[in-house]
């Protein structure tokens, strides 16, 4: 090959090269909130309403999971770049041998509460039919049922509390920033009795986090840490900013035929900031406790919800 | 700026208008609040009637409808137990069920999972209409992405054990196509001959026909109609956005509201009634009920300014009215009371003019006949009279000026006839003698006298009976005739009876004189006196001690007077007095009296008479303590010093 061939070559290796660049620069960035639009996923609406991820040079589409593709499913099948997830669902996707990376933590406590439809300590109804979520989420709650010996019959339910509002069980889980305030809407009265809050009972483990396949991450670490600076970003900007940043979730609340309103999705989003502020150090942290990792680590083993303890070391990036 | 009160007090016809209107305004707050209230009563009444009649029309309406799905769905149930053995015929029983009920958008028969081995872990015939293409479809719903036996119409029925209604939901389209399509799903368990569940059968209905036929029903105007289900989530409600999204109680989240809440509550417990609130911001009236057993409630929301819009349009025209009418009240009453008192007012300024002087300020005299008129005639009449009276009280008084201009001269006559140069005899220092008389009126008919002859002190003090002019006369006739008669050195009872025969003599009046007459022999200090009715001299501290007491003068005829002799009066002070003394009276009638004499004149040694006679004249005006004196005062004190 004379020089005129080796340049040419060359050339069209750089222009190969530079074209496979841009387009690595271009990769649409999917993320998918573990559930419906709503004021859980707030901080997220923002980066990408205000630009914070465009800012950071990400392409970023939130795609809402569906009842066929869940968000832990759009992880698996590599749909998705990265997912909100709980601890939880996070340790027992990572036992199933798909590695994870958390990218940002942003739940620095557990949300998860026991209502009693009766003005009846939750604790005290041994066998009682307890509604669970259908996609999950509730972990915690088994443990803590096996734990102090409630035996609990546990029944799924999709999405609303009628189930509970008609008596057919007589208790329900539901997160203190959705169906609790959901079950206020309806009328219900809560009582000194009728909640248990797993975080005021030794079940502080953190929830929602967002999160990667180990193998992706690898690869776009940059990408990875723009993410989740933009989020972060996105985050702080709504606990600055709580009325613009509820219009920002209305606008995918519609988009998204979701059932509620503004008023909800404005206490939603109130103790959804609440619940990022780290008891100890009153302040948003963003990031994983390794102390919590353990602690569910152990929990969820103890109850055969894993094969294998997963460290915290297992879940953070290098 | 005047003080309104003042302004009102001012004017009898402000005054008057007012407390016409005022009565006239109490008589129109009772009146109008009476019919006001009661008329609010009737009108409440009415509307309460009103709503109740469209609500129960239209829960007769729905219940109709929810019936028939029942009795549809349970018209079916018994097919699906009986042929167990095959289950692909179910699918032509849910089929079946649509095609007879044409009210059912869909129908479903599920079993519980794994249910029949050969069809798998999903069995769920589901019929629906599809509207689209006008026909019916039948599926097999149940698969991995839509697990039925989680739903709620699926578990409801399960858990339950009986029959239910499940709430209103938006229907689901596993093709995430949101229809906001409203329906609601009646469910029953299944169960097998042993009564052991099987699973759920399902019939849907569209509520969407609900809102139009409620929104088409409206009581009034600005009524409207709401459903709400068991969660008190709306599926009907005028406002869409609010459909499945908000409940009754979302406005309480952040602001609670007892009155919504306690709404909310009473059509979450299928009550029946009515309350009064402010609902979605307005003052309403919400009328309510339950729609048969699924615990789902109807209300008709009428705002208060619908109700009460006719009324309350008529209770402000009618304030409106009463309001103007009252104020034209005020000002015509006002003006009609002032032109009927403008002759009163006319009067009062004639009146000021009068009283400022000018009597012949000419009355304009009002043909009226009414008590004005009458005032008017009787002031006119007045006015003649006064000024009748003022001219004759002219002449009188010009009359008694001149009568008193006589009456002065005749007082200087009067007191030119008795001594008023002292000491008397300032060439006798044996002689003390001091006199006083004080007529009460501008003549007086007490007199005294004295004079010294041939070494002898002849000296009188008498009170005419009466006063004024006769009395004078009379005193000076009396004066005269001692004067003459004591010069003819006579003794005193000598000269009493000589001036007794004078004055008896042609008195038709029946005058008479008391009359003391006193006679000093200078050298020896012997006093002879004759005592003719009057007052007991004071001697030497004490009331003279008169034996014989003769007659007044004038009265009539007596041969002769009786007279005594004191030895020696040398150093001893006799006080002579007239009854003006011990008789003054004060402003209550009491007299000084004659112990008070008897005290003036102790301890009197060291005086002499003029200052004994000031003495008893000071403690007189003292007594009289501003009263007229109601008698002549005559005092006449003398003492015959040894030298």
């Amino acid at each position: 090959m004379n020089i005129k061939g080796k340049i040419l070559v060359l050339s069209v290796a750089l222009i190969y090269g530079l074209s496979v660049a841009a387009q690595k620069v271009n990769e649409k960035f999917i993320f998918t909130p573990q559930w419906t639009a709503h004021a859980q996923f707030a901080g997220y609406y923002v980066a990408q309403e205000k630009g914070f991820y465009k800012q950071a040079g990400l392409d970023v589409e939130i795609v809402h999971p569906s009842v066929s593709q869940t968000a832990m499913n759009r992880l698996k099948n590599r749909e998705s770049q990265a997912t909100t997830l709980q601890l939880c669902q996070a340790l027992e996707i990572v036992d199933n041998d798909i590695p994870l990376v958390n990218i940002l933590q942003t739940s620095m406590n557990n949300a998860t509460v026991i209502v009693s439809r009766r003005d009846k300590d939750p604790l005290k109804q041994v066998g009682a039919r307890v509604g669970m979520w259908q996609a999950g989420f509730s972990q915690v709650a088994m443990c803590m049922s096996h734990k102090e010996h409630l035996n609990y019959q546990w029944v799924r339910f999709t999405s609303n509390m009628d189930l509970f509002l008609k008596g057919a069980i007589d208790g329900t889980l539901a997160m203190s920033y959705n169906e609790y305030y959901q079950l206020l809407q309806m009328g219900f009265t809560f009582t000194e009795n009728n909640v248990y809050r797993f975080s005021d009972h030794g079940y502080n483990i953190q929830e929602d986090g967002v999160y990667m396949r180990r193998d992706y991450y690898e690869t776009h670490k940059t990408q990875a840490r723009k993410f989740a600076q933009a989020s972060r970003k996105g985050w702080e900007w709504a606990a600055s900013h709580p009325e613009e940043a509820v219009d920002i979730v209305m606008k995918y609340v519609r988009a998204n035929h979701i059932a509620t309103n503004r008023t909800l999705q404005k206490l939603m989003l109130k103790e959804v900031l609440r619940l990022q502020i780290d008891k100890k150090s009153n302040k948003r942290e963003f990031r994983l406790r390794p102390d919590m990792v353990k602690f569910a680590s152990q929990l969820m083993k103890e109850n055969h919800m894993l094969k294998k303890d997963v460290t915290y070391q297992q879940l953070i990036a290098d | 700026m005047k003080n309104p009160i003042t302004y009102i007090r001012q004017s009898l016809s402000r005054r008057l208008s007012l407390i016409v209107v005022l009565i006239a305004t109490i008589i129109f707050v009772a009146a109008l609040g009476f019919l006001f209230v009661e008329s609010r009563k009737a009108v409440r009444q009415e509307a309460m009637d009103r709503a109740t009649a469209v609500l129960d029309n239209t829960v007769l309406r729905v219940n109709s409808l929810l019936d028939r799905v029942v009795i549809a769905t349970d018209n079916f149930e018994w097919l699906p137990v009986r042929h167990l053995n095959t289950p692909d015929s179910i699918f032509t029983y849910t089929r079946r069920i649509i095609e007879c009920n044409p009210d059912l958008n869909g129908c479903s028969i599920s079993f519980e999972p794994d249910f029949f081995k050969e069809k798998g872990r999903y069995f769920s015939a589901y019929s629906y209409n599809n509207l689209e293409e006008g026909i019916i479809e039948t599926e097999q719903e149940g698969n991995a992405q839509y697990e039925y036996f989680y739903m709620d119409w699926y578990q409801l029925a399960k858990l339950l054990d009986y029959p239910v209604w499940t709430e209103p939901f938006a229907d689901y389209n596993p093709e995430a196509v949101y229809t906001q399509e409203i329906i609601a799903s009646y469910c029953k368990p299944l169960k097998d001959p042993d009564g052991k569940y099987m699973g759920t059968i399902s019939s849907d209905i569209s509520l969407e026909w609900l809102s139009k036929m409620v929104s088409s029903v409206k009581p009034y105007p600005n009524s409207y109609s709401i459903m709400i289900g068991q969660s008190g989530t709306f599926f009907v409600h005028p406002d869409s956005t609010k459909l499945l999204n908000e409940t009754i109680f979302t406005p309480t989240l952040e602001h609670p509201d007892t009155a919504l809440t306690a709404l909310g509550h009473a059509m979450q417990h299928g009550e029946t009634g009515m309350r009064q609130l402010v609902f979605e911001g307005h003052e309403s009236y919400v009328f309510y009920k339950p729609l048969g057993s699924t615990g789902w409630s109807v209300a008709i929301v009428c705002p208060e300014s619908d109700i009460f819009g006719g009324y309350n349009r008529l209770y402000n025209i009618v304030i409106a009215i009463v309001v103007i009418g009252l104020i034209v009240m005020l000002f015509v009453f006002g003006r009609i009371i002032h032109r009927e008192l403008q002759p009163l007012h006319t009067l009062a300024q004639q009146a000021e003019t009068i009283a400022s002087g000018e009597f012949h300020q000419e009355i304009h005299i009002d043909k009226r006949i009414d008590e004005i008129g009458k005032l008017n005639q009787s002031f006119s009449n007045m006015q003649h009279s006064l000024v009748e009276y003022i001219k004759e009280l002219k002449q009188t008084t010009a009359m008694k000026a001149s009568i008193e201009s006589e009456l002065k001269v005749a007082s200087d006559i009067q007191m030119g006839m008795i001594p008023r140069v002292f000491p008397p005899f300032p060439d006798r220092q044996d002689i003390d003698l001091y006199a006083s008389m004080t007529p009460a009126k501008e003549v007086g008919g007490d007199l005294y006298d004295y004079f010294v002859q041939d070494e002898r002190l002849y000296f009188c003090v008498g009170d005419v009976s009466g006063k004024g002019i006769p009395a004078s006369m009379f005193m000076a006739i009396t004066c005269n005739l001692f004067r003459m008669i004591a010069q003819q050195n006579r003794a005193p009872w000598e000269i009493a009876t000589q001036m007794n025969t004078f004055l008896t003599r042609d008195n038709e009046q029946s005058m008479f004189v008391t009359m003391f007459i006193g006679m000093i022999d200078l050298r020896k200090g012997i006093l002879e006196f004759c005592n003719c009715g009057h007052n007991a001299p004071i001697f030497d501290g004490k009331f003279l001690e008169i034996n014989d007491t003769n007659q007044p003068l004038g009265l009539w005829d007596c041969k002769a007077f009786k007279g005594q002799v004191i030895e020696d009066i040398r150093d001893k002070k006799l006080l002579i007095y007239t009854d003006g003394l011990n008789e003054a009276e004060n402003m209550q009638k009491e007299r000084l009296g004659d112990e008070r004499l008897i005290e003036l004149m102790a301890d009197t040694a060291h005086l002499d008479s003029e200052q004994i006679i000031n003495k008893f004249k000071d403690a007189v005006s003292l007594h009289r303590a501003g009263a007229e004196p109601n008698d002549d005062l005559t005092l006449l004190c003398l003492s015959l010093k040894t030298l």
